[in-house]
């Protein structure tokens, strides 16, 4: 047997362990659990987006046959132990421990007993033997609700006289945060030309295509709660439902082993995970939910919808001195997600890709009666983005430059990393220059200006975009549940395998696959060998979750150092049982062997027993076992604040490079993606294959962000896209033809070198479209200042600029 | 509802006769009366084919028929194309190609491009495009399910194949 090392897994193209058991249709999700006995939710919400509940009454519902409970909101009260929904991801109202962001929190329950806030919100539930049953049953609640004036516009709900969604409030703000650097006052009264735009994000959301699902089942002969969630945050998911049922004694047990997608939509705590738990604990029965298409639209979280007033401070070069940015998002209801945490986000990363010294931004999350405002693959950095983005393109319009010139002029140099912004992240590494080139090299951008030229002569109109986005991912913030480390256990056991535990989930990224090709290469044991168990809170090291591509960071990492610490100590039992020192053994092909005598080797699974069965045989002082706890803190963040807001809250920085050119018909307002060019860098990539998918998946995301989808709402506060037929998914058609490519600059700070990879090619086509679509119609001289790009929107502002014909 | 109609479906060549509510939708008697829960919903208005099957030779979504219209078919699902353990070259192309993350659109991807490589061995991108059409992925992007696609056809077809 050969002792060399075979050659790496990782950095090669691996396929995945997870496919064969999904193609063969044997994967289980959530809602594919049965249990005897097992009974069916349905949920009534609100049909009104503000009223004041009179009254519920579920009689007629209860007396359908199969009906077997049901439960309303002032039931849940009365039942004296259970709790309003805690707040998520901040458990403090000070994170920061600095009076900055300020936050407010309301007391919602997993049923509303007092008021409805948003159409949507859940009001009561049935229980019945089938799901249809329990969805005939929700036709005969009668619900009484005295309407409320609706609050639907953030420029309105923040009027003095505006009616107020939570009464003990003095206003309708949430969350309001400031962050600053430099000397702004100063660039202002410095610069050649001040620029000054309205930029508005539209809302739109993840809609992972399984929807949410709650299967719970309480056994009260050992008091032991099990739960299965469609959830990226199992183990908090877990404490927090600890939180609000204050069952003395119980015991709770989360599953999330396999999720269908989640981007962001699945990272918020949900009312059906009290819900679906408490008619569980109420009958004794094992109990089922799974979320309509309909009831997902309305009832998981939204996102990105922000109105950006910015202003830059420029010279006549094109520098850019200063930028201020009071941002206004609307945050639809105060439920327990993400959503703060992803706006104090983008209020830390407009100044984006560039070298901005002096900076100042202002957040106000502001509550309105739409669905509540959470996480999504892009996480406010992708509405920073696109504020900056197209800022820059503003400015080069506004002083006659080109746009490329001034990413040029502006960027942080490759010299200046490890880069601290105005605003406190320490940025990883990036050649954001050579990228771009690159991009605009694999455009062919002088065939385009040609092409652009000769259209122009036949009065049709073509456009080039560029843009360069950054996602900083594996974010940490003090006071919430994402606390910046990530633990994994793992054991190799008497047969020689190694079972890992990572403290987080998956949503459909592979970690298993990523696990395997890891381990495998620190401990040499074939990539079959390596049994990955994840989304199991008990069996798990507690973890923050899945999110903010942390896994490629601080995953990642933790996996590789408690391999090598399993490494380190099968290399010492090796040393005792060949009677040689540890420094002249070769780790490889699956046993530990004396240098240059291969015969004397022992085999992982010698090892192991050794470990396991014969522990007086182990070095003096060492533990039976092999098996390690390993936690990993991530060395490029920070828990403190200063004075001025400023926090290295995210640890890695991946970048895209993107250019494209469009086609925008006059007559319609549609638009064509004629080319499309990505220049991704994540660091390293540990599977080539999978960071490939991960960006074209998430580029679709953008795309359909950019062009198609769009959460509008009536003045009522009813929502105008309620299912697929009205909200528009990028399908198969949609997809450009797209060109690819990768640069590499590894993530110093971590041993393997990645960034997070799942998430750029969200941030970059609403930008990259947009601007493209500016420059097809500067002959009009129209500006673009909001998403979606749809044809609606481009024939108007077409229409507009030729004096409406 | 407690009336039952008797149902016979021939699903992947074995005959399942059961008693189901007139109303049950063919994908629920398929995954909660038969028990195959391989095939998966995602929407309520036939938009997102995670449901799909293969019906008397058609890709079809088993959410928008009853399952009292599928009485006396022949179905195929997810569960009916591997041979053995082995995969077959269709998910064996979706394997290489990466054309699956999570696999919740998976199944569905997979049938409608099985019901399409039935009908035309050599399609083309744009085929291949309009053949999945119905099927929403929120985690691929389309562009390595449609990779998967065509190196299957090459496979199952030498000759034919796309450019
Ligand atoms: S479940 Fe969506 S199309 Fe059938
Ligand atoms: S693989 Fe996740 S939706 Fe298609």
């Amino acid at each position: 047997m050969s002792a060399a090392p075979r050659p790496p897994l990782v950095g090669t193209p691996v396929p995945r362990k997870e496919d064969p058991d999904i193609l063969r249709g044997q994967a289980r999700y959530t809602f594919d659990i049965e249990l005897p006995d097992m009974l069916h939710v349905a949920v009534y919400r609100s049909p009104a987006a503000h009223a004041r509940i009179r009254g519920v009454d579920l009689s007629k519902a209860l007396a359908l046959p199969g009906v077997v409970t049901g439960l309303t909101g002032a039931q849940v009260r009365r039942l004296g132990y259970v709790n309003p929904l805690s707040p998520f991801p901040f458990q403090s109202r000070d994170p920061f421990r600095r009076g900055n962001p300020t936050i407010k929190f309301f007391d919602h329950y997993c049923l509303a007993w007092d008021k409805v806030r948003f159409v949507g919100e859940p009001v009561a539930a049935v229980v019945a033997t089938d799901r249809y049953i329990a969805e005939d049953a929700l036709d005969l609640i009668e619900v009484e609700l005295d309407p409320l004036p609706p609050v639907v516009d953030s420029a309105a709900a923040l009027e003095p006289g505006s009616e107020r969604l939570y009464e003990d409030w003095d206003d309708n703000v949430m969350l309001t945060f400031r962050v600053s650097g430099g000397d702004v006052d100063a660039a202002f009264k410095e610069a050649d030309v001040i620029v000054r735009e309205t930029i508005h994000s539209g809302r739109f959301t993840g809609t992972p295509i399984e929807t949410r699902a709650v299967v719970a089942d309480y056994d009260a002969s050992v008091k032991t709660l099990s739960l299965w969630s469609t959830t990226q945050i199992g183990h908090a998911i877990g404490t927090l439902v600890e939180n609000t049922i204050a069952l003395p004694g119980l015991k709770v047990h989360v599953n999330f082993r396999r999720i269908g997608g989640g981007y962001g939509q699945k990272w918020a705590f949900y009312p059906e995970e009290i819900l679906v738990p408490l008619l569980s604990i109420l009958t004794n029965r094992p109990m089922k939910w799974v979320e309509t298409r309909r009831e997902h639209m309305t009832g998981t979280i939204h996102a990105r919808e922000q109105t950006h007033h910015i202003e830059a401070a420029v010279r006549r070069d094109g520098t850019i001195l200063g930028v201020k940015d009071r941002i206004v998002a609307n945050i639809g209801a105060a439920y327990p997600t993400g959503g703060l945490a992803s706006i104090v986000t983008t209020g830390m990363f407009v100044p984006g890709a560039y070298r901005i010294a002096n900076y100042e931004g202002q957040v106000q999350g502001v509550v309105t009666n739409k669905t509540p405002y959470g996480a999504h693959r892009g996480f406010g950095k992708s509405e920073a983005c696109f504020v900056i983005e197209r800022m820059v393109d503003r400015i080069a319009a506004n002083l006659d430059l080109d746009p490329v010139e001034l990413r040029r002029r502006n960027f942080v140099p490759p010299d200046a990393f490890p880069y601290r912004s105005v605003t406190g992240p320490r940025y990883d590494s990036g050649r954001y220059e050579e990228a771009l080139d690159k991009a605009l090299g694999l455009l062919d951008v002088d065939h385009w200006r040609a092409a652009q030229r000769e259209a122009a002569a036949e009065g049709r109109y073509l456009g080039i975009g560029t843009c360069l986005v950054i996602e900083p991912s594996s974010s940490t913030r003090m006071g919430s549940y994402n606390a910046g480390y990530y633990s994994v256990r793992m054991r190799m056991d008497p047969n020689g395998k190694v079972y890992v535990f990572p403290g987080g989930s998956d949503e459909g990224q592979g970690h298993a696959t990523s696990i395997s090709q890891l381990v495998g290469d620190e401990l040499q044991v074939s990539f079959d060998d390596v049994m990955v168990v994840e989304g199991d809170s008990l069996a798990c090291p507690y973890g923050s979750g899945s999110y903010s591509s942390r896994f490629s960071v601080v995953g990642t990492t933790a996996v590789t150092l408690a391999a090598r610490a399993l490494r380190e100590k099968a290399t010492q039992i090796a040393s005792v049982m060949l009677r040689h020192p540890p420094g002249g053994l070769v780790f490889a092909g699956g046993q530990v062997s004396v240098e240059g005598r291969p015969a004397e080797a022992v085999s992982l699974s010698e090892i192991a027993r050794v470990a396991y069965f014969y522990p007086f045989q182990l070095p003096e002082g060492m533990d039976p076992g092999l098996e390690t706890l390993y936690h990993f803190r991530d060395p490029n963040i920070e828990f403190e604040a200063d004075e001025r807001g400023r926090v290295a809250m995210f640890s890695s920085f991946p970048y895209d490079a993107e250019a494209a050119v469009v086609e925008v018909e006059a007559d319609t307002g549609l638009l064509k993606i004629l080319k499309f060019v990505s220049v991704h860098d994540c660091g390293n990539m540990l599977n080539p294959l999978i960071v490939r998918g991960q960006h074209v998946g998430a580029l679709a995301h953008g795309f359909g962000g950019a062009l198609y989808e769009e959460l509008p709402y009536s003045k009522e506060g009813q929502p105008m896209a309620a299912t697929f037929k009205d909200y528009f998914l990028p399908t198969a058609m949609e997809m450009p033809e797209m060109v690819l490519e990768h640069i590499e600059t590894p993530n110093p700070f971590t041993p393997g070198g990645f960034k997070g990879a799942g998430e750029t090619g969200t941030v970059g086509p609403p930008a990259v479209l947009a601007n493209a679509v500016e420059d097809a119609l500067k002959p009009l001289g129209i500006a673009v200042r909001r998403l979606p790009l749809t044809p609606q929107y481009l024939w108007s502002l077409i229409q507009e600029a030729q004096g409406g014909r | 509802m407690s009336d039952k109609a008797k149902i016979r479906i021939t699903i992947n060549g074995v005959v399942h006769e059961r008693e189901a509510p007139p109303r049950m939708l063919l994908v629920d008697y398929i995954r909660d009366v038969v028990g195959l829960k391989g095939t998966r919903y995602g929407c309520d208005t036939s938009n997102c084919g995670s449901c799909t099957i293969v019906m008397d030779g058609r890709s079809a979504k088993s959410c928008t028929f009853l399952a009292v219209q599928a009485d006396g078919r022949e179905v195929t699902t997810i569960e009916g194309l591997a041979e053995g353990s082995a995969l077959n070259p269709l998910q064996a192309a979706f394997q290489e190609a990466h054309a699956l993350q999570c696999g919740f659109c998976t199944s569905g991807m997979v049938m409608s491009a099985h019901a399409l490589l039935a009908h035309n061995p050599a399609p083309s991108v744009e085929e291949i495009r309009e053949g999945i059409i119905g099927n929403l992925c929120r985690c691929t992007g389309y562009v390595p399910v449609i990779e998967a696609v065509q190196a299957a056809a090459r496979r199952l077809d030498p000759k034919g194949g796309t450019p």
